[in-house]
């Protein structure tokens, strides 16, 4: 007698370090994550590329290439740091298969692309709850 | 002692595209959905015409949507969840919201109509709005092309 075999989703969800998308991981964790499916729940982390930074009254300064490695290497922790935690967040849930990913670029296209490739049943993502001004900033400067 | 349930709302309207949010719901959310009170929400926007009409139309309105409401019934039972109708006067997108916030929603559920960004600017987005408004997570569903 052949046994129906679940079928297999993957859910993608976007983490950074904020506490919104634990959040938002663990929400996924109990609401979307069912025994009536084979679940993949894949970590994507978007680690920001950064040569130039622009300052409020519009002067742009580069940094040194020293400068950037180690701002590279420090990245390369943090992303590091969250992904274990979110990891964490997953096991103490339960059985649960989990995929981590680390990609590099904006968080908006990294996650798109990510979402076009992957082809997930649901894409879940936190909110940092910003008024109009402060996405305006988050979005024009750096 | 029962622990509360909690709600989902799933926004309706005529389109297409709420109809298919509604059974991607039903079939991915089946086990989240089957302890939660399921709530079939869909607004009547409120017309503007001369005070003599506009009680016949505004009727005329309501049966539509209470109609379309017990269709949507229909479908959740076909899957074995039970829903309830919720109806309110007023521009989708506020009343969406509003609706959400005075029954403490735990999760909202949108179709979303798949327009382009100048569309939107002329049309308007009710899933773009209650995704900015609204106080509590909310699924959007998009329709494959």
């Amino acid at each position: 007698m052949a046994d129906v075999v679940a079928k297999q989703r993957k859910i993608l969800v976007a983490v950074d370090e904020s506490e919104e998308s634990m959040y938002a991981l663990s929400w996924c964790l109990k609401n979307v994550v069912s025994e009536n499916y084979n679940d993949t729940v894949v970590l994507l982390y978007a680690k920001p590329i950064r040569s130039a930074y622009a300052t409020l009254d519009g002067t742009g300064y580069f940094f040194s290439s020293e400068v950037v490695a180690t701002m590279e290497s420090y990245n390369k922790e943090m992303a590091g740091s969250d992904m274990a935690k979110a990891k964490k967040v997953c096991n103490d849930f339960g059985e649960v298969e989990v995929e981590k990913r680390v990609e590099n670029g904006d968080a908006r296209d990294v996650i798109c692309r990510a979402a076009q490739e992957l082809g997930p049943v649901v894409l879940v993502m936190g909110s940092h709850g910003y008024g109009l001004i402060k996405t305006y900033f988050q979005l024009y400067s750096f | 002692m029962d622990k509360k349930k909690e709600v989902v709302m799933v926004g309706m309207d005529d389109s297409e595209c709420s109809h298919y949010a509604l059974r991607w719901a039903l079939q991915n959310l089946g086990q989240t959905l089957s302890r939660s009170h399921l709530l079939l929400f869909s607004a009547q926007p409120l017309l503007e015409f001369t005070v003599d009409l506009i009680n016949d139309l505004q009727e005329n309105q309501r049966k539509a949507t209470l109609s379309l409401l017990a269709n949507a019934k229909e479908i959740c039972a076909k899957h074995g969840i039970i829903g309830e109708m919720a109806t309110e006067v007023g521009e989708p997108k506020e009343a969406i919201c509003k609706a959400a916030e005075k029954l403490d929603i735990q999760l909202l559920i949108l179709g979303s109509h798949g327009r382009g960004a100048i569309q939107r600017a002329f049309l308007g987005s009710v899933s773009d709005y209650c995704v900015h408004n609204a106080k509590c997570p909310v699924l959007v569903v998009k329709r494959p092309a």
